[in-house]
């Protein structure tokens, strides 16, 4: 038997149940959906490597500005941003220069096998080809322990010298250019991927291509 | 309105209601979290992979969502269940409403357990928003299961 009574103490209750579930759902989704950060406030990283021959670099050879990213292969992050990367890329051929590096994460499994693979790719003038299969093949070698399969099917699709592939991808050169370069990152404080730095600066992520647009036209503005 | 039943709804074991919060507080606290991880999901949004840490991995992996809707919204829905259910038991100290927070309880501690291996063995990573969700969901469980037993002693008494 229950009492069928509705007191004030229980009204108050219910209501301020159903408040508090109401700002917790409008909180969340508010605070899930912010963007932190403000465009050109960072100061210059002095930990960065400079761009150099050994850089794998796209766009303007004289660029007026200098777009660096730090990534990884199998982050889903990165993947992500590849798109918008790619329309910066071609929007800004005559103003952007874009330097790719590599930053495996130790979480990343395959990171480090797909970096060597775009090395050994570029060893015959197709990284930038084979960093586009790697990227829009994320889904299909991630977390796959036979992911050399994948990569080396990616390199037979770009018509790679397969011998030359197959025994640049263990060379412990090509090891030594991704170790350097990670290690380069963390001296530029990376601990995210991708981080981007632009002229420099370290961006905070853009949301999106429109932000991304906003951040590069701001830095030739002020490099001009 | 003045309650004229006080007989047919004795009070709360002072141990019991304190159950009863602890419940309420910490399905609240398990709802914000995965009502967070579901709003990520849908916002569309890849977590940044960060050093050290496989937030990006699990919330990214293929059993982060069944069918298109990520396990985050069954366990918010599952946290606002426990969270309605322990408000009605403070509300209207219904023996069967604790019964009930028991019962869903039960599943969902075995989903965590689930998910927890999943982190460790399959995808050797971890969230800590999921681990998060795994330590209310525990003691949801824990806490309901103290409920139940204190609930049978009373009853036992009461014959």
């Amino acid at each position: 038997m229950e009492s069928n009574e509705i007191s004030a103490k229980s009204i108050a209750m219910w209501v301020g149940a159903a408040l508090l579930i109401t700002i917790v759902l409008v909180g969340v989704v508010k605070f899930a959906g912010s963007k932190e950060g403000t465009p050109g406030e960072n100061p210059i990283v002095a930990g960065l490597v400079p761009v150099s021959e050994k850089d794998w670099v796209r766009g303007a050879s004289t660029g007026v500005a200098t777009l660096i990213e730090y990534s990884d292969f199998q982050c889903p992050a990165c993947a992500s941003y590849y798109p918008l990367v790619e329309r910066i890329v071609s929007d800004y051929s005559d103003s952007v220069r874009f330097v790719y590096r590599h930053f495996p994460l130790g979480q990343h499994a395959q990171a480090r096998g797909a970096a060597s693979a775009a090395e050994a790719a570029g060893r015959q003038g197709k990284f930038w080809e084979m960093y586009r299969l790697l990227f829009e093949g994320q889904s299909e070698w991630a977390g796959n322990p036979t992911a050399e399969k994948t990569f080396e099917s990616y390199a037979s699709q770009l018509n790679l010298n397969m011998e030359k592939y197959r025994a640049d991808v263990t060379l412990s050169e090509v090891q030594d250019i991704i170790q350097t370069q990670y290690e380069g990152g963390i001296k530029a404080n990376v601990n995210a991927t991708p981080t981007f730095f632009l002229n420099g600066r370290k961006l905070q992520n853009p949301a999106g291509y429109e932000a991304f647009k906003q951040l590069i036209d701001a830095a030739l503005a002020t490099s001009s | 309105m003045k309650r004229l039943s006080n007989s047919l709804m004795p009070p709360l074991q002072p141990v019991l209601k304190k159950i009863g919060w602890a419940l309420l507080a910490v399905s609240l606290l398990g709802f914000i979290d995965a009502a967070y991880l579901s709003a990520k999901f849908y916002l569309g949004e890849t977590p940044t992979c960060f050093l050290l840490k496989g937030c990006d991995v699990v919330t990214t992996s293929s059993y982060s969502s069944v069918a298109g809707v990520p396990i985050a919204l069954f366990g918010a829905l599952f946290y606002l269940a426990v969270f309605v259910l322990s408000l009605a038991f403070l509300d209207r100290r219904a023996p069967k409403l604790l019964k009930w927070i028991g019962a869903i309880s039960v599943p969902g501690f075995l989903f965590t357990l689930y998910l927890v291996y999943l982190q460790f063995f399959v995808l050797h990573a971890l969230c800590i928003y999921c681990m998060f969700s795994a330590l209310t969901s525990t003691t949801v469980f824990v806490l309901a299961l103290i409920g139940m037993r204190l609930l049978r002693r009373t009853q036992v008494n009461a014959v």
